[in-house]
């Protein structure tokens, strides 16, 4: 491999010159106050549902988070397949994946919180406090069978290590991948390209370790009784179609921008997008149907009271989660994968659509996900299960640690080159046909 | 001697046929091939083609196979032998539904290669092109373009002057000898 292609000459775009510093400004600024509008929340509590409140926030750092998962995934796919095509959107990924290290931080109250607060009945992960009272069982979660089988798993001091863990994997991945990307577009220097190879191959098993437990950690635990194997891959294949299809959008904002992609991204990139969004549509969908059917099969009480919580009440009454679940099989799967299908469809203002829509999808899947938990009314096993339903701070968090995400995006992109123009696969990305 | 199949005009490089091809496009014929030794990028936009039908057919063969599936486990577990397995019910699309997916992957391949056989009237193992003495350089190192006599605008001198035009290597008269 040559040490100099410069297809582009480095000075067409000059990277100085490159301003978009006071809007992105604005992003922080809105982000800070909606986080901060969300912890009042976290705080105060709601009286009804105690813990509803954390619950909003994990579901907004979830949301944003799922997304930048995804795209991390697909930069290490990328990079293993030494891709040729996805070089400039690879770019893209990289500006985005920076926002690893910010939702560390705001995911860090809910750790502090759960682990330090005396009082832990706003905490929805009921096996952190030993007094709670089992829903549906009997007597508190220390005399229970099931939290003494799983307590050296779960226990508070190796779930705050695991946290650290998990960013720590996140965020370093993404920086390396970062800074040797932007290092190539400098010295021109292919030796990157080669470590970023082999970083890729290491990177995607710690990746899949890190979010298949952070998935068990922060969303099943919830419900701590349950057992499923297939629960990571579920969230990795939901991981996915949400970072390509927040790609997809990210490609028609960059698309529009002089000092962006115009004039650069062809059609035959979008296509390509939405073949792979197509074929995650369908993983998306063998997985969560799989993970059912298994369950369904075997019906045993521990595994199968997890999906009866998403259909009936305690007294065996259709609950709002019902529609939520029919909802989540015709509109997450059969629309998008239908839809998809269609080789028009995977072009311009079609394929936007469904990458909307697939996003707000991917958002209730989440919702389906973590909201739904026994909350026991008395120490006789009476509960009720807490309805489908938008709190103010799933909308705060929602927003805010979106707009924290695209201020960290616009941050990047304000600083370093729209394409990698050093990159050795450039001219081939750039002349990417079908 | 009976009227030849078609005039075929032999090019050296891809962008010679390449652009050729645009121009046969544009002069408005129907009834005309080009000949490559390899697939070329953005031929088929030159010569004005059409998507393939082939996912017609692998969406239908799908339809039927999930269809089928579904429906042997329906008739089985409701009317032929019905058996209480696992306490399930003689028929949900549930449990049965392994079978439907396969059974949807299976036909839709086999849609695939059907639809790919009917589409390109395969097999054919006669072409009236195979009569050209070059025939063997069009599957190695030659591109051709050929123009059928039974397009409407076809007409020995004005399409030879055409073809002509194009500045082909050469040009060639293909018989069809199953007509002799």
């Amino acid at each position: 491999m040559s040490t100099s292609s410069d297809v582009i000459s480095p000075s067409g775009s000059a990277a100085a010159d490159r301003g978009s510093g006071n809007k992105s400004f604005l992003f922080l600024i809105v982000g800070l106050v909606l986080i901060a509008l969300s912890a009042i929340g976290l705080f105060t509590g709601s009286e009804t549902d105690p813990a509803r409140p954390f619950v909003g926030w994990i579901l907004g750092i979830s949301f944003w988070l799922s997304i930048l998962i995804g795209m991390l995934f697909l930069t290490m796919i990328w990079w293993m397949f030494d891709a040729g095509w996805s070089v400039i959107i690879r770019r893209q990924l990289e500006h985005a994946v920076g926002a690893f290290p910010y939702l560390a931080l705001i995911f860090l109250p809910l750790v502090l919180l759960s682990v330090l607060s005396g009082d832990k009945t706003g905490i929805p992960w009921i096996w952190m406090n030993s007094d709670a009272i089992v829903p549906g069982g009997h007597g508190t979660v220390a005399h229970d069978v099931l939290y003494q089988s799983k307590a050296g798993y779960l226990g508070q001091g190796f779930f705050i290590v695991r946290y650290v863990l998990y960013f720590g994997v996140w965020t370093t991945l993404a920086l390396l991948f970062r800074r040797w990307s932007f290092n190539m577009d400098r010295t021109g220097d292919h030796s990157n390209v080669h470590r970023s190879r082999k970083l890729a191959a290491a990177g995607l098993f710690l990746c899949a370790f890190a979010t298949t437990f952070a998935a068990i950690d922060w969303f099943k635990s919830l419900n701590y009784h349950w057992f499923s194997t297939m629960y990571g891959v579920w969230f990795f294949a939901a991981c996915m179609r949400a970072g390509l299809s927040a790609t997809v959008l990210t490609l028609f904002y960059m698309a529009g921008r002089e000092d962006g992609l115009k004039g650069i991204i062809k059609p035959a990139h979008f296509y390509l997008m939405g073949c792979i969004m197509l074929a995650f549509t369908v993983f998306w969908a063998y997985i969560s149907f799989s993970q059912y059917f298994l369950i369904y099969n075997a019906n045993i009480p521990e595994e199968t009271f997890w999906y009866n919580m998403r259909e009936l009440n305690a007294d065996g009454s259709k609950n709002s989660w019902w529609w939520v679940s029919m909802g989540l099989i015709f509109l997450h799967f059969f629309v998008p994968f239908l839809y998809l299908l269609w080789y028009r469809n995977k072009f311009a203002a079609r394929l936007r659509f469904i990458a909307i829509w697939i996003l707000t999808f991917h958002l209730l899947d989440l919702y389906w996900n973590i909201v739904p938990q026994k909350l026991a009314e008395d120490s006789h096993g009476h509960y009720m299960i807490r309805p489908f339903g938008i709190s103010w701070v799933d909308v705060t968090m929602f927003l805010g640690v979106g707009a924290i995400v695209i201020w960290s995006f616009l941050k990047s992109a304000a600083r370093e080159r729209p394409i990698p123009i050093r990159d050795p696969r450039i001219e081939e990305s750039i002349n990417c046909h079908e | 001697m009976s009227k030849p199949y078609g005039y075929l005009a032999l090019f050296e490089s891809a962008p010679a046929v390449y652009h050729a091809a645009r121009s046969v496009r544009e002069a408005g014929f129907k009834k005309w091939d080009v000949f490559t030794p390899f697939p070329i990028h953005g031929m088929d936009g030159a010569m004005g083609l059409h998507r393939s039908k082939v996912p017609a057919f692998t969406l239908i063969g799908g339809i039927i196979g999930f269809a089928t599936g579904m429906l042997t486990a329906w008739y089985m577990g409701q009317f032929d032998y019905p058996l209480i397995v696992g306490g399930k019910p003689f028929f949900s699309p549930i449990f049965p539904f392994p079978v439907a997916y396969e059974l949807t992957i299976l036909l839709a391949a086999f849609g695939t290669i059907g639809g790919m056989f009917i589409t390109n009237r395969l097999p054919m193992h006669y072409h009236p092109v195979m009569n050209y003495d070059k025939f063997r350089h069009l599957t190695d190192d030659k591109f051709a373009v050929v123009i059928e006599s039974g397009d409407e605008l076809f007409s020995e001198a004005a399409t030879r002057e055409f073809l002509e035009s194009l500045h082909p290597a050469e040009i060639a008269v293909i018989n069809d000898e199953e007509e002799e």
